[in-house]
């Protein structure tokens, strides 16, 4: 178990997370499906979508994201499988 | 956000893209920003297509306008994809990263 952000061995509670979501940071509102550069920060060199625990994003944001990505790739701006 | 087939030239796009605005602004819409995105690569084949135009436009619609333009859009040839978007009412015109344009031949 590598546990990333986990603080102390105090196994019981949630470890804090640290870090807020990225668009909560940076004020975005509206998670755009045209914007496929900053939606291939979410999805893994397989092309698929990244879990929220790895993107750090909040259940909202998480949400809105995977849709956008699933918009990019209907229109072919994201792929849908990376190889093979 | 629409496709259009990659065999045409610019005035044969144009042309294209001309169509739809027509087909908003008669049935009570208003067409904003049109943003020509230029040919790209597509991320995967559709048609055994590797690339296409790519168009954004922003418009408002009246009644009819959707029902017309989604029939209008599904029977042309030479639209590969289409997408209407409801944006939502605080949508900002932000710059996007400037699209790569495929540099292909034929």
């Amino acid at each position: 178990m590598g546990g990333r952000r986990r603080s102390g061995p105090s196994r019981r509670e949630r470890p804090v997370k640290s870090k807020p979501c990225v668009f909560h940071k940076e004020n975005i509102a509206y998670v755009d499906y045209k914007d496929y550069n900053m939606l291939r920060k979410f999805v893994s060199d397989r092309g698929k979508i990244r879990a929220r625990r790895v993107t750090g994003l909040c259940p909202q944001h998480q949400r809105e994201a995977a849709v956008a990505i699933k918009r990019a790739r209907e229109m072919a701006l994201l792929p849908y499988v990376v190889g093979r | 956000m629409l496709i259009v087939i990659p065999e045409l030239d610019e005035e044969q796009v144009e042309n294209t893209v001309g169509r739809f605005r027509t087909v908003i602004e008669r049935t009570g819409g208003e067409v904003g920003e049109v943003n020509n995105w230029g040919r790209r690569k597509l991320a995967y084949e559709i048609d055994k297509r590797a690339d296409g135009f790519y168009y954004v436009m922003q418009f408002t619609a009246g009644e009819r306008t959707l029902p017309e333009l989604k029939r209008i859009l599904r029977v042309s040839d030479d639209v590969l994809r289409n997408m209407v978007v409801k944006l939502p009412p605080t949508y900002a015109n932000r710059p996007l990263p400037e699209p790569e344009t495929a540099e292909v031949s034929g």
